[in-house]
């Protein structure tokens, strides 16, 4: 019996590193591929080089689209933390039936097909004429974002003591000066860590980005989504190897505030 | 008192007006283009486009697909979502770390680079093909992009975070000495984890696959560069009729589809929950 019991854990913790490997593997495999000397995708790589780094710094294509994609992802980020902190700060202070329905309501966007936002966006968005524009996808990235902000500022506010903020209206600072003074710098890491989710969700966002931008205005992911569909490449491997450290910069540094947050 | 009632007025006013903007903007840039869309699936105010779906062979394909590798990917993502789960929640403090990075790294990469990786990896001279090849598991590389299996590894590769962190949320909220008491009962071991344990994770398992179910539904990037033309999803048709065949309304009609297809799977479950907590209030009642 003791045995089997012990054979059957083995069994379990097996399949649970083959899960994670199959996780985490796809995830890194373009790293090593991206310094191969040979002009296609091979693995094991030949050789070490740089060159298909080179030929992304020298592509004005790659130049353009990483310059359109900041933008996008930082307006993105700034305009979803303020719509997301003050409907969480909002939320958090009021009690009323129902505060879970549009708690629930704000959230909408996590589940709705982004396949079916993007047509709608496109269809609205080209009648306004802020299609083909950084504007509109900002908008539409915002609405993808802001529950995600809402989400981590939500949490930070539950973890406050609100004690503080009494404490500090009772002294006589007026409920902005609470704001800014009290409520604001305890919810900064869930702020910043809701920023930094933005910022990656717009950064990563192609489905939108392809129905809402032109060669002009187009992404880092529509340029992707062009050349995978295309060939493939190394050059595909090397922008895919630094997107991945950008975005494993990201998960260390939410992290760290989560940390912090709860010391 | 009645300034303290006052000024408690005067914060909830505010209160409200700070969730204004968002609500604002959710409603004219989100709603508005979702109600845009069910709007120009029916033109002139007919029906004929859903005929159309309906009596095409070729869409109701396409719509069966679809639920078809939603439904496989979620029964895939369960199965592997709940030992991993369990996993984090049994495991010590390192390997919980270790299995919490393998779980989120991916999850910050974006969906597209990941599709690529598995496109790289499994194509016929990929990675995967190699080793098969070299261990004698095969004598030829086997097709495993432009078909199902394609489109399910790396539908399930992507989703299956989304499988997993609701399930270790259930897991977490398990109160460790129910167990200890049903060992001590002389139930350990297997029988106190399908007696207990399991039915206390039920509820995790129930999020996690409405989450993945419809996550699936809408997916577009991941069957289009790993699925063949007869894995097509109801995403890439509407993306085609919208690029290819500018019929806005029918792409319109497959959107009303999906939003469809995705509120009702939340009816359904939101009815599960509510007869489940129905029933379980009922039963402690009865005890």
């Amino acid at each position: 019996m003791k045995a089997i019991n012990r054979a059957g854990w083995t069994l379990f913790w097996i399949l649970v590193a083959a899960i994670a490997i199959f996780l985490i593997a796809p995830t890194l495999i373009s790293i090593p591929i991206s310094f191969t000397e040979t002009p296609s995708i091979q693995f094991p790589p030949v050789g070490f080089s740089l060159k298909w780094y080179r030929a992304i710094l020298d592509s004005e294509d790659w130049r353009d689209a990483t310059i359109n994609s900041l933008v996008v992802a930082t307006l993105t980020a700034v305009v979803s933390v303020v719509l997301g902190t003050l409907a969480s700060v909002s939320l958090s202070r009021l009690e009323f039936r129902g505060k879970a329905v549009i708690f629930g309501i704000l959230l909408t966007p996590l589940v709705t097909p982004v396949i079916v936002l993007s047509i709608g966006t496109y269809m609205v968005f080209s009648r306004w004429g802020i299609s083909n524009s950084l504007i509109g996808l900002v908008i539409a990235h915002t609405s993808l974002a802001t529950p995600f902000v809402i989400v981590s500022t939500s949490a930070s506010l539950k973890m406050m003591n609100r004690n503080l903020e009494l404490a500090g209206a009772g002294l006589g600072a007026s409920a902005i000066r609470v704001f800014y003074r009290v409520t604001l710098p305890l919810i900064l890491p869930g702020m910043v860590s809701g920023a930094i989710f933005a910022f990656i969700t717009s950064w990563d966002e192609v489905v939108i980005a392809t129905f809402l931008t032109d060669p002009e205005t187009r992404t880092v992911p529509v340029l992707i989504w062009g050349q995978v569909r295309a060939e493939l490449n190394p050059t595909m491997a090397a922008v895919s190897s630094i997107l991945i450290v950008v975005s494993a910069c990201g998960l260390l540094l939410s992290y760290k505030l989560r940390r912090q947050e709860l010391r | 008192m009645k300034s303290i009632t006052l000024r408690k007025l005067r914060l909830e006013t505010r209160s409200w007006v700070l969730l204004a903007p968002a609500i604002a903007f959710l409603a004219v840039f989100f709603l508005y283009p979702l109600l845009y869309v069910l709007s120009a699936s029916f033109p002139q105010h007919s029906l004929v486009l859903y005929e159309r779906l309906f009596t095409t062979p070729v869409y109701l394909r396409v719509v069966a697909t679809t639920f078809r590798s939603a439904l496989i990917v979620t029964v895939i993502c369960l199965l592997l979502a709940y030992p991993y789960a369990y996993a984090m929640t049994r495991g010590g403090k390192v390997i919980a770390a270790g299995l919490s990075v393998a779980l989120l790294l991916p999850f910050w990469v974006s969906l597209l680079l990941r599709t690529f990786s598995w496109l790289i990896l499994l194509q016929d001279t990929g990675l995967v093909n190699a080793l098969f090849l070299k261990a004698g598991i095969t004598t030829e590389p086997l097709r495993l992009i432009r078909n199902q299996i394609g489109v399910t590894i790396g539908m399930t590769h992507i989703l299956l975070p989304y499988a997993v962190l609701p399930i270790y949320a259930a897991m977490r909220k398990i109160d460790g000495r129910l167990l200890e008491a049903a060992a001590i009962c002389g139930s350990g071991g297997l029988r106190a984890f399908f007696k207990i344990y399991f039915p206390l994770s039920l509820p995790g398992v129930l999020a996690a696959g409405l989450l993945t179910f419809t996550l699936a539904l809408g997916f577009y990037i991941t069957p289009a560069l790993l699925g063949g033309a007869h894995d097509t999803m109801i995403g890439q048709l509407i993306a085609a009729q919208v690029t290819e065949q500018l019929n806005f309304n029918f792409a319109a009609v497959l959107c009303a589809v999906l939003l469809a297809a995705t509120a009702i799977t939340f009816g359904i479950a939101g009815i599960a929950v509510a007869f489940w907590r129905h029933s379980t209030a009922k039963r402690m009642a009865a005890q």
